[in-house]
Protein backbone atom coordinates (compact mmCIF):
# COMPACT_ATOMS: atom_id res chain seq x y z
CA UNK A 1 0.00 0.00 0.00
CA UNK A 2 2.85 2.39 0.72
CA UNK A 3 5.35 3.50 -1.85
CA UNK A 4 8.48 2.66 0.02
CA UNK A 5 8.33 0.33 2.98
CA UNK A 6 12.04 0.47 3.69
CA UNK A 7 12.07 4.22 4.06
CA UNK A 8 8.89 4.07 6.13
CA UNK A 9 10.71 1.80 8.55
CA UNK A 10 13.50 4.39 8.89
CA UNK A 11 11.08 7.23 9.54
CA UNK A 12 9.82 6.96 13.07
CA UNK A 13 9.54 10.33 14.78
CA UNK A 14 9.20 13.74 13.18
CA UNK A 15 8.01 17.28 13.77
CA UNK A 16 6.19 19.79 11.61
CA UNK A 17 8.68 22.13 9.92
CA UNK A 18 7.88 25.78 10.59
CA UNK A 19 9.74 28.70 9.01
CA UNK A 20 11.33 30.13 12.22
CA UNK A 21 13.06 26.78 12.86
CA UNK A 22 14.50 26.18 9.39
CA UNK A 23 17.97 27.65 9.95
CA UNK A 24 18.42 26.04 13.36
CA UNK A 25 17.33 22.64 12.03
CA UNK A 26 19.87 22.86 9.22
CA UNK A 27 22.62 23.97 11.58
CA UNK A 28 22.01 21.58 14.48
CA UNK A 29 20.39 18.54 12.81
CA UNK A 30 18.62 17.30 15.96
CA UNK A 31 17.65 13.66 16.40
CA UNK A 32 14.55 13.60 14.23
CA UNK A 33 13.78 11.05 11.53
CA UNK A 34 11.58 13.23 9.36
CA UNK A 35 9.99 16.64 8.90
CA UNK A 36 6.50 17.36 7.65
CA UNK A 37 5.44 20.49 5.76
CA UNK A 38 2.15 21.93 4.59
CA UNK A 39 2.26 21.36 0.85
CA UNK A 40 0.46 24.61 -0.03
CA UNK A 41 3.25 26.72 1.51
CA UNK A 42 5.73 25.60 -1.17
CA UNK A 43 3.72 25.71 -4.38
CA UNK A 44 5.22 29.04 -5.54
CA UNK A 45 8.50 27.13 -5.93
CA UNK A 46 10.23 30.30 -4.67
CA UNK A 47 12.77 30.84 -1.87
CA UNK A 48 10.81 28.78 0.69
CA UNK A 49 10.89 25.84 -1.71
CA UNK A 50 14.64 26.31 -2.27
CA UNK A 51 15.22 26.17 1.50
CA UNK A 52 13.05 23.05 1.71
CA UNK A 53 15.15 21.31 -0.93
CA UNK A 54 18.25 22.26 1.06
CA UNK A 55 16.87 20.80 4.28
CA UNK A 56 15.80 17.70 2.37
CA UNK A 57 19.45 16.69 2.21
CA UNK A 58 19.40 16.04 5.98
CA UNK A 59 15.84 14.89 6.70
CA UNK A 60 13.20 12.76 5.04
CA UNK A 61 10.11 14.80 4.21
CA UNK A 62 6.40 14.18 4.24
CA UNK A 63 3.88 16.46 2.55
CA UNK A 64 0.66 17.30 4.38
CA UNK A 65 -1.96 18.96 2.18
CA UNK A 66 -4.66 21.23 3.55
CA UNK A 67 -6.32 22.35 0.33
CA UNK A 68 -7.31 19.39 -1.84
CA UNK A 69 -10.79 19.46 -0.31
CA UNK A 70 -11.42 15.72 -0.61
CA UNK A 71 -15.01 16.19 0.58
CA UNK A 72 -16.12 18.80 -1.97
CA UNK A 73 -19.33 17.83 -3.73
CA UNK A 74 -18.12 19.70 -6.81
CA UNK A 75 -15.00 17.51 -7.14
CA UNK A 76 -11.34 18.47 -7.07
CA UNK A 77 -9.62 21.61 -8.38
CA UNK A 78 -7.54 20.27 -11.29
CA UNK A 79 -5.10 23.19 -11.21
CA UNK A 80 -4.39 22.61 -7.55
CA UNK A 81 -3.98 18.88 -8.10
CA UNK A 82 -1.44 19.69 -10.84
CA UNK A 83 0.55 21.97 -8.51
CA UNK A 84 0.51 19.27 -5.84
CA UNK A 85 1.79 16.72 -8.36
CA UNK A 86 4.63 19.05 -9.39
CA UNK A 87 5.61 19.47 -5.74
CA UNK A 88 5.56 15.72 -5.11
CA UNK A 89 7.68 15.09 -8.22
CA UNK A 90 10.34 17.51 -7.01
CA UNK A 91 10.30 16.80 -3.26
CA UNK A 92 9.84 13.00 -3.49
CA UNK A 93 8.23 12.78 -0.04
CA UNK A 94 7.96 9.40 1.69
CA UNK A 95 4.36 10.18 2.74
CA UNK A 96 1.60 12.39 1.33
CA UNK A 97 -1.48 13.10 3.41
CA UNK A 98 -4.73 15.08 3.34
CA UNK A 99 -7.89 15.39 5.41
CA UNK A 100 -11.35 13.86 5.61
CA UNK A 101 -12.92 17.29 5.24
CA UNK A 102 -13.76 19.93 2.66
CA UNK A 103 -12.99 23.62 2.12
CA UNK A 104 -14.11 24.49 -1.42
CA UNK A 105 -17.63 25.19 -2.66
CA UNK A 106 -18.52 26.99 -5.89
CA UNK A 107 -14.81 27.71 -6.35
CA UNK A 108 -14.45 29.63 -3.05
CA UNK A 109 -11.73 28.35 -0.72
CA UNK A 110 -12.95 28.76 2.87
CA UNK A 111 -9.57 28.08 4.57
CA UNK A 112 -10.76 25.70 7.25
CA UNK A 113 -11.06 21.92 7.42
CA UNK A 114 -14.85 21.78 7.34
CA UNK A 115 -16.82 18.75 8.51
CA UNK A 116 -18.81 16.30 6.41
CA UNK A 117 -22.03 14.50 7.26
CA UNK A 118 -21.14 10.81 7.22
CA UNK A 119 -23.71 9.55 4.74
CA UNK A 120 -23.67 7.19 1.76
CA UNK A 121 -23.71 10.25 -0.50
CA UNK A 122 -20.63 11.74 1.22
CA UNK A 123 -18.87 8.37 1.07
CA UNK A 124 -19.47 8.17 -2.69
CA UNK A 125 -18.19 11.72 -3.18
CA UNK A 126 -15.09 11.29 -1.01
CA UNK A 127 -14.36 7.94 -2.67
CA UNK A 128 -14.52 9.57 -6.11
CA UNK A 129 -12.31 12.47 -5.01
CA UNK A 130 -9.70 10.31 -3.24
CA UNK A 131 -9.51 8.05 -6.30
CA UNK A 132 -9.10 11.11 -8.56
CA UNK A 133 -6.45 12.58 -6.23
CA UNK A 134 -4.46 9.33 -6.14
CA UNK A 135 -4.68 9.10 -9.95
CA UNK A 136 -3.65 12.74 -10.36
CA UNK A 137 -0.82 12.55 -7.82
CA UNK A 138 0.39 9.19 -9.04
CA UNK A 139 0.58 7.68 -5.56
CA UNK A 140 -1.45 6.64 -2.54
CA UNK A 141 -2.69 9.20 -0.02
CA UNK A 142 -3.09 9.03 3.72
CA UNK A 143 -6.43 10.53 4.80
CA UNK A 144 -6.56 12.13 8.26
CA UNK A 145 -9.45 12.02 10.71
CA UNK A 146 -10.48 15.65 11.29
CA UNK A 147 -11.13 17.57 14.50
CA UNK A 148 -14.86 18.18 14.91
CA UNK A 149 -16.98 20.77 16.67
CA UNK A 150 -20.43 19.66 15.50
CA UNK A 151 -22.39 16.59 14.39
CA UNK A 152 -24.77 16.51 11.46
CA UNK A 153 -28.21 15.07 12.19
CA UNK A 154 -28.00 12.90 9.06
CA UNK A 155 -24.61 11.38 9.91
CA UNK A 156 -25.44 7.69 10.09
CA UNK A 157 -22.01 6.14 9.54
CA UNK A 158 -19.52 6.26 12.43
CA UNK A 159 -16.43 8.17 11.27
CA UNK A 160 -14.03 5.24 11.80
CA UNK A 161 -16.30 2.98 9.69
CA UNK A 162 -16.49 5.71 7.05
CA UNK A 163 -12.68 5.77 6.87
CA UNK A 164 -12.42 1.98 6.86
CA UNK A 165 -14.83 1.82 3.91
CA UNK A 166 -12.88 4.57 2.13
CA UNK A 167 -9.74 2.43 2.50
CA UNK A 168 -11.57 -0.60 1.06
CA UNK A 169 -12.88 1.39 -1.92
CA UNK A 170 -9.80 3.43 -2.83
CA UNK A 171 -6.75 1.68 -1.36
CA UNK A 172 -5.80 4.88 0.47
CA UNK A 173 -4.13 4.79 3.87
CA UNK A 174 -5.09 6.57 7.09
CA UNK A 175 -3.33 9.24 9.10
CA UNK A 176 -4.65 8.85 12.65
CA UNK A 177 -4.52 12.11 14.62
CA UNK A 178 -4.83 11.10 18.28
CA UNK A 179 -5.30 14.69 19.48
CA UNK A 180 -8.33 14.90 17.17
CA UNK A 181 -9.66 11.70 18.76
CA UNK A 182 -9.34 13.33 22.19
CA UNK A 183 -10.86 16.63 21.06
CA UNK A 184 -13.74 14.84 19.32
CA UNK A 185 -14.44 12.67 22.36
CA UNK A 186 -15.04 15.88 24.27
CA UNK A 187 -16.80 17.89 21.56
CA UNK A 188 -19.06 15.31 19.90
CA UNK A 189 -18.92 12.29 22.20
CA UNK A 190 -16.80 10.01 20.00
CA UNK A 191 -15.33 6.99 21.89
CA UNK A 192 -11.60 7.08 21.05
CA UNK A 193 -10.86 3.48 22.04
CA UNK A 194 -13.76 2.10 19.97
CA UNK A 195 -12.55 4.37 17.16
CA UNK A 196 -9.02 2.92 17.29
CA UNK A 197 -10.45 -0.61 17.31
CA UNK A 198 -12.62 0.12 14.26
CA UNK A 199 -9.88 1.55 12.05
CA UNK A 200 -8.16 -1.06 9.83
CA UNK A 201 -4.75 -1.41 11.54
CA UNK A 202 -2.80 -2.26 8.39
CA UNK A 203 -3.96 0.94 6.65
CA UNK A 204 -2.48 3.30 9.24
CA UNK A 205 0.51 5.07 7.70
CA UNK A 206 1.12 7.85 10.22
CA UNK A 207 0.06 9.23 13.60
CA UNK A 208 -0.24 12.93 14.45
CA UNK A 209 0.15 14.36 17.94
CA UNK A 210 -0.64 17.92 18.99
CA UNK A 211 -1.97 20.15 21.73
CA UNK A 212 -5.29 21.99 21.83
CA UNK A 213 -7.04 24.95 23.45
CA UNK A 214 -10.22 25.26 25.55
CA UNK A 215 -13.05 27.55 24.53
CA UNK A 216 -15.86 28.19 27.03
CA UNK A 217 -19.33 28.64 25.52
CA UNK A 218 -22.64 28.76 27.44
CA UNK A 219 -21.04 27.16 30.54
CA UNK A 220 -19.83 24.31 28.34
CA UNK A 221 -16.39 23.85 26.85
CA UNK A 222 -15.30 23.00 23.35
CA UNK A 223 -11.73 21.85 22.77
CA UNK A 224 -10.15 23.62 19.81
CA UNK A 225 -7.53 21.77 17.76
CA UNK A 226 -5.26 24.79 17.38
CA UNK A 227 -1.88 23.01 17.60
CA UNK A 228 -0.96 25.75 20.05
CA UNK A 229 0.09 23.93 23.23
CA UNK A 230 2.14 21.04 24.57
CA UNK A 231 0.64 17.56 24.18
CA UNK A 232 -1.51 16.64 27.20
CA UNK A 233 -1.18 13.43 29.25
CA UNK A 234 -4.44 11.96 27.93
CA UNK A 235 -3.24 12.33 24.33
CA UNK A 236 0.07 10.64 25.19
CA UNK A 237 -1.97 7.76 26.65
CA UNK A 238 -4.05 7.54 23.48
CA UNK A 239 -0.82 7.57 21.48
CA UNK A 240 0.33 4.47 23.38
CA UNK A 241 -3.01 2.77 22.71
CA UNK A 242 -2.79 3.64 19.01
CA UNK A 243 0.75 2.26 18.73
CA UNK A 244 -0.30 -0.94 20.50
CA UNK A 245 -2.97 -1.45 17.89
CA UNK A 246 -1.21 -0.15 14.75
CA UNK A 247 2.44 -0.96 15.43
CA UNK A 248 5.33 1.50 15.26
CA UNK A 249 4.10 3.75 12.44
CA UNK A 250 5.76 7.12 11.70
CA UNK A 251 4.59 9.64 14.29
CA UNK A 252 4.64 13.42 14.13
CA UNK A 253 4.47 16.34 16.58
CA UNK A 254 2.45 19.21 15.07
CA UNK A 255 2.73 22.76 16.33
CA UNK A 256 1.39 25.86 14.56
CA UNK A 257 0.46 28.46 17.18
CA UNK A 258 2.56 29.69 20.13
CA UNK A 259 5.57 28.18 18.41
CA UNK A 260 8.12 27.24 21.11
CA UNK A 261 11.88 26.92 20.79
CA UNK A 262 12.95 24.08 18.52
CA UNK A 263 14.49 22.35 21.56
CA UNK A 264 11.02 22.09 23.17
CA UNK A 265 9.61 20.33 20.12
CA UNK A 266 12.63 18.03 19.96
CA UNK A 267 12.02 17.21 23.64
CA UNK A 268 8.40 16.28 22.84
CA UNK A 269 9.69 14.17 19.97
CA UNK A 270 11.93 12.35 22.46
CA UNK A 271 8.91 11.52 24.61
CA UNK A 272 7.16 10.22 21.51
CA UNK A 273 10.20 8.12 20.68
CA UNK A 274 10.29 6.57 24.16
CA UNK A 275 6.65 5.48 23.77
CA UNK A 276 7.28 4.45 20.17
CA UNK A 277 10.13 2.04 20.94
CA UNK A 278 7.83 0.03 23.21
CA UNK A 279 5.59 -0.69 20.22
CA UNK A 280 8.42 -1.48 17.78
CA UNK B 1 -29.09 18.92 -6.45
CA UNK B 2 -26.78 16.92 -4.24
CA UNK B 3 -27.73 17.36 -0.60
CA UNK B 4 -24.02 17.58 0.30
CA UNK B 5 -23.65 20.44 -2.16
CA UNK B 6 -26.61 22.13 -0.51
CA UNK B 7 -25.01 21.77 2.94
CA UNK B 8 -21.69 23.10 1.61
CA UNK B 9 -23.41 26.14 0.13
CA UNK B 10 -25.18 26.72 3.45
CA UNK B 11 -21.79 26.46 5.16
CA UNK B 12 -20.40 29.09 2.78
CA UNK B 13 -23.28 31.43 3.62
CA UNK B 14 -22.67 30.85 7.34
CA UNK B 15 -18.93 31.59 7.10
CA UNK B 16 -18.98 34.48 4.64
CA UNK B 17 -22.34 36.10 5.28
CA UNK B 18 -22.89 35.12 8.92
CA UNK B 19 -26.25 33.54 8.05
CA UNK B 20 -26.32 30.26 10.00
CA UNK B 21 -30.08 29.61 9.83
CA UNK B 22 -30.12 27.09 6.97
CA UNK B 23 -26.99 25.24 8.14
CA UNK B 24 -28.10 25.06 11.78
CA UNK B 25 -31.11 22.96 10.75
CA UNK B 26 -28.69 20.14 9.77
CA UNK B 27 -26.77 20.15 13.08
CA UNK B 28 -27.37 18.43 16.42
CA UNK B 29 -27.64 20.86 19.35
CA UNK B 30 -26.08 18.73 22.17
CA UNK B 31 -25.74 21.35 24.91
CA UNK B 32 -24.19 24.07 22.75
CA UNK B 33 -26.26 25.91 20.14
CA UNK B 34 -25.55 24.97 16.53
CA UNK B 35 -24.72 28.60 15.75
CA UNK B 36 -22.00 28.57 18.43
CA UNK B 37 -20.51 25.40 16.98
CA UNK B 38 -20.58 26.85 13.46
CA UNK B 39 -18.90 29.96 14.86
CA UNK B 40 -15.73 27.92 15.59
CA UNK B 41 -15.35 27.22 11.86
CA UNK B 42 -16.39 30.74 10.89
CA UNK B 43 -13.75 32.13 13.22
CA UNK B 44 -11.04 29.74 11.96
CA UNK B 45 -11.69 30.66 8.33
CA UNK B 46 -11.97 34.42 8.76
CA UNK B 47 -9.16 34.86 11.28
CA UNK B 48 -6.69 32.81 9.24
CA UNK B 49 -7.50 34.70 6.02
CA UNK B 50 -7.40 38.04 7.81
CA UNK B 51 -3.98 37.08 9.23
CA UNK B 52 -2.76 36.15 5.73
CA UNK B 53 -3.83 39.59 4.45
CA UNK B 54 -2.20 41.37 7.41
CA UNK B 55 1.04 39.55 6.65
CA UNK B 56 1.00 40.67 3.01
CA UNK B 57 -0.19 44.24 3.72
CA UNK B 58 1.55 45.32 6.98
CA UNK B 59 1.92 48.96 5.92
CA UNK B 60 -1.76 49.28 4.96
CA UNK B 61 -2.52 47.75 8.37
CA UNK B 62 -0.33 50.36 10.07
CA UNK B 63 -1.83 53.21 8.06
CA UNK B 64 -5.44 52.40 8.97
CA UNK B 65 -4.75 50.74 12.38
CA UNK B 66 -5.24 47.08 13.13
CA UNK B 67 -8.93 47.28 14.09
CA UNK B 68 -9.98 49.06 10.93
CA UNK B 69 -7.79 46.69 8.90
CA UNK B 70 -9.60 43.70 10.45
CA UNK B 71 -12.93 45.29 9.45
CA UNK B 72 -11.77 45.96 5.88
CA UNK B 73 -10.24 42.48 5.61
CA UNK B 74 -13.50 40.95 6.82
CA UNK B 75 -15.49 42.82 4.16
CA UNK B 76 -12.99 41.81 1.49
CA UNK B 77 -12.96 38.13 2.54
CA UNK B 78 -16.76 37.96 2.53
CA UNK B 79 -17.02 39.51 -0.92
CA UNK B 80 -13.95 38.04 -2.59
CA UNK B 81 -12.91 34.82 -0.83
CA UNK B 82 -9.77 33.06 -2.10
CA UNK B 83 -10.09 30.86 -5.16
CA UNK B 84 -7.00 28.80 -4.31
CA UNK B 85 -5.70 27.11 -1.15
CA UNK B 86 -2.30 28.79 -1.50
CA UNK B 87 -3.39 31.60 0.82
CA UNK B 88 0.02 33.31 1.05
CA UNK B 89 -0.91 34.48 -2.46
CA UNK B 90 -4.35 35.74 -1.38
CA UNK B 91 -5.04 39.43 -1.89
CA UNK B 92 -4.47 40.14 -5.60
CA UNK B 93 -7.66 42.21 -5.61
CA UNK B 94 -7.31 43.78 -2.16
CA UNK B 95 -5.92 47.06 -3.56
CA UNK B 96 -8.84 47.42 -6.00
CA UNK B 97 -11.21 46.63 -3.14
CA UNK B 98 -9.66 49.38 -0.97
CA UNK B 99 -9.88 51.86 -3.87
CA UNK B 100 -13.66 51.36 -3.95
CA UNK B 101 -14.19 50.95 -0.18
CA UNK B 102 -16.13 54.04 0.93
CA UNK B 103 -14.63 54.28 4.47
CA UNK B 104 -11.14 54.61 2.89
CA UNK B 105 -12.08 57.28 0.38
CA UNK B 106 -10.11 60.04 2.10
CA UNK B 107 -6.91 57.96 2.13
CA UNK B 108 -6.35 58.57 -1.57
CA UNK B 109 -2.93 56.85 -1.59
CA UNK B 110 -4.00 53.72 0.34
CA UNK B 111 -4.85 51.53 -2.67
CA UNK B 112 -1.50 52.32 -4.32
CA UNK B 113 0.38 51.44 -1.11
CA UNK B 114 -1.53 48.15 -1.15
CA UNK B 115 -0.50 47.63 -4.80
CA UNK B 116 3.13 48.17 -3.79
CA UNK B 117 2.87 45.67 -0.94
CA UNK B 118 1.25 43.14 -3.24
CA UNK B 119 4.03 43.43 -5.83
CA UNK B 120 6.64 43.18 -3.06
CA UNK B 121 4.98 40.06 -1.64
CA UNK B 122 4.83 38.40 -5.06
CA UNK B 123 8.45 39.31 -5.76
CA UNK B 124 9.48 37.70 -2.47
CA UNK B 125 7.63 34.46 -3.14
CA UNK B 126 8.26 34.09 -6.88
CA UNK B 127 10.19 31.19 -8.33
CA UNK B 128 13.76 31.77 -9.41
CA UNK B 129 14.03 31.84 -13.18
CA UNK B 130 17.00 31.42 -15.48
CA UNK B 131 17.78 34.66 -17.36
CA UNK B 132 17.42 34.29 -21.09
CA UNK B 133 20.70 34.28 -23.02
CA UNK B 134 20.38 37.06 -25.62
CA UNK B 135 22.16 34.75 -28.08
CA UNK B 136 18.89 32.80 -28.26
CA UNK B 137 17.47 35.71 -30.27
CA UNK B 138 20.30 35.39 -32.79
CA UNK B 139 18.29 33.46 -35.36
CA UNK B 140 15.58 36.11 -35.64
CA UNK B 141 15.18 38.12 -38.83
CA UNK B 142 15.50 41.86 -38.17
CA UNK B 143 12.05 42.36 -39.67
CA UNK B 144 10.56 40.13 -36.97
CA UNK B 145 11.96 42.17 -34.05
CA UNK B 146 8.89 44.37 -33.72
CA UNK B 147 6.72 41.27 -33.24
CA UNK B 148 8.75 40.11 -30.22
CA UNK B 149 7.04 39.75 -26.87
CA UNK B 150 9.00 39.04 -23.70
CA UNK B 151 8.24 36.99 -20.63
CA UNK B 152 9.78 38.66 -17.58
CA UNK B 153 11.31 36.83 -14.62
CA UNK B 154 8.53 35.98 -12.13
CA UNK B 155 9.86 38.34 -9.44
CA UNK B 156 9.70 41.45 -11.67
CA UNK B 157 6.81 43.86 -11.27
CA UNK B 158 5.97 47.42 -12.32
CA UNK B 159 3.68 49.97 -10.78
CA UNK B 160 3.08 53.68 -11.03
CA UNK B 161 1.30 56.00 -8.64
CA UNK B 162 0.59 59.74 -8.50
CA UNK B 163 1.39 59.54 -4.75
CA UNK B 164 4.76 59.31 -2.97
CA UNK B 165 4.15 55.66 -2.03
CA UNK B 166 7.82 54.88 -1.40
CA UNK B 167 8.07 57.61 1.24
CA UNK B 168 4.80 56.46 2.79
CA UNK B 169 5.98 52.86 2.75
CA UNK B 170 9.34 53.73 4.33
CA UNK B 171 7.77 55.93 7.02
CA UNK B 172 5.48 53.08 8.07
CA UNK B 173 7.91 50.22 8.50
CA UNK B 174 7.53 48.49 11.85
CA UNK B 175 10.99 49.60 13.03
CA UNK B 176 10.13 53.28 12.45
CA UNK B 177 8.89 54.66 15.76
CA UNK B 178 8.63 58.40 15.02
CA UNK B 179 6.71 58.88 11.82
CA UNK B 180 7.62 62.08 9.99
CA UNK B 181 4.73 63.49 7.97
CA UNK B 182 4.89 62.72 4.25
CA UNK B 183 4.07 65.56 1.85
CA UNK B 184 1.45 64.08 -0.48
CA UNK B 185 2.29 66.72 -3.08
CA UNK B 186 5.93 65.59 -3.26
CA UNK B 187 5.41 63.60 -6.45
CA UNK B 188 4.47 60.11 -7.62
CA UNK B 189 6.46 57.00 -8.32
CA UNK B 190 7.35 54.87 -11.36
CA UNK B 191 8.68 51.68 -9.84
CA UNK B 192 10.34 48.45 -10.81
CA UNK B 193 10.34 45.71 -8.17
CA UNK B 194 12.44 42.56 -8.33
CA UNK B 195 14.22 40.03 -6.15
CA UNK B 196 18.00 39.91 -6.48
CA UNK B 197 20.19 37.49 -4.49
CA UNK B 198 17.27 36.67 -2.24
CA UNK B 199 16.45 40.30 -1.43
CA UNK B 200 13.39 42.15 -2.76
CA UNK B 201 14.33 45.60 -3.98
CA UNK B 202 12.66 48.41 -5.85
CA UNK B 203 13.91 51.39 -7.78
CA UNK B 204 12.46 54.39 -9.56
CA UNK B 205 12.68 54.40 -13.35
CA UNK B 206 12.79 57.31 -15.78
CA UNK B 207 9.36 57.85 -17.38
CA UNK B 208 10.31 56.47 -20.81
CA UNK B 209 12.08 53.43 -19.38
CA UNK B 210 9.09 52.74 -17.13
CA UNK B 211 6.62 53.04 -20.02
CA UNK B 212 8.73 50.70 -22.13
CA UNK B 213 9.28 48.01 -19.51
CA UNK B 214 5.74 48.11 -18.14
CA UNK B 215 4.36 47.76 -21.68
CA UNK B 216 6.62 44.77 -22.41
CA UNK B 217 5.85 43.19 -19.02
CA UNK B 218 2.16 43.56 -19.87
CA UNK B 219 2.67 41.51 -23.04
CA UNK B 220 2.87 44.37 -25.55
CA UNK B 221 4.98 43.52 -28.61
CA UNK B 222 8.33 45.32 -28.97
CA UNK B 223 7.21 47.47 -31.91
CA UNK B 224 4.12 48.70 -30.05
CA UNK B 225 6.10 49.25 -26.83
CA UNK B 226 8.53 51.50 -28.71
CA UNK B 227 5.60 53.43 -30.15
CA UNK B 228 4.08 53.80 -26.69
CA UNK B 229 7.29 55.43 -25.48
CA UNK B 230 7.29 58.00 -28.31
CA UNK B 231 4.95 60.37 -26.47
CA UNK B 232 6.77 60.09 -23.13
CA UNK B 233 9.15 62.80 -21.93
CA UNK B 234 12.92 62.26 -21.84
CA UNK B 235 15.49 60.61 -24.07
CA UNK B 236 15.11 56.99 -25.05
CA UNK B 237 17.71 54.79 -26.75
CA UNK B 238 15.94 51.62 -27.85
CA UNK B 239 19.08 49.53 -28.34
CA UNK B 240 20.50 50.48 -24.94
CA UNK B 241 17.13 49.87 -23.24
CA UNK B 242 16.80 46.42 -24.80
CA UNK B 243 20.38 45.51 -23.86
CA UNK B 244 19.76 46.66 -20.28
CA UNK B 245 16.83 44.24 -19.93
CA UNK B 246 19.14 41.33 -20.71
CA UNK B 247 22.10 42.64 -18.70
CA UNK B 248 19.84 43.02 -15.66
CA UNK B 249 18.50 39.49 -16.10
CA UNK B 250 14.91 40.64 -16.47
CA UNK B 251 13.94 38.44 -19.39
CA UNK B 252 12.98 34.78 -19.00
CA UNK B 253 11.70 34.03 -22.50
CA UNK B 254 10.31 35.43 -25.71
CA UNK B 255 7.69 34.77 -28.33
CA UNK B 256 6.71 36.19 -31.71
CA UNK B 257 3.21 37.67 -31.98
CA UNK B 258 1.29 35.99 -34.73
CA UNK B 259 3.44 32.85 -34.68
CA UNK B 260 2.55 29.54 -33.11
Amino acid sequence: MFDDRTRRAEAQIGIGLRAPHVDELSATRPALDFLEVHAENYMDFGPAFTRLMYIRRDFMLSLHGVGLSLGSAEGLDRDHLGRFRDLIDRVQPFLVSEHLSWSVVDGAYLNDLLPLPYTEESLAIVTRNVAAAQDGLGRSLLVENPSRYLRFRDSRIPEAEFLAELVRRTGCGILCDVNNLYVNAHNVGEDPILYLETLPADAIGEIHLAGHARCDIDERTLLIDDHGAAICDEVWTLFGAALNRFGAVPSLIERDKNLPALADLVAEASIARSIHVLAA
Amino acid sequence: MSSLLEIQRDFRRAILAGDTTALAAFIEVEGIAAAERIEIHRNNARMSLSAALAETFPVVCRLVDARFFAFAAHEFICGLPPDTPCVAGYGARFADFLADFPPCRELVYLADVARLEWVLQRAGAAADGTPLDPASLGGLAAADAERLTFRFQPSFGYLCSPWPIIEIWRANQSEVTARAPVNLESGGALLEVRRRDGVVEFRELAPATFAFRAALDGGTALGDAIEAVAGVEGEFDVNAECAALFIEGAIAGFNLVGSA
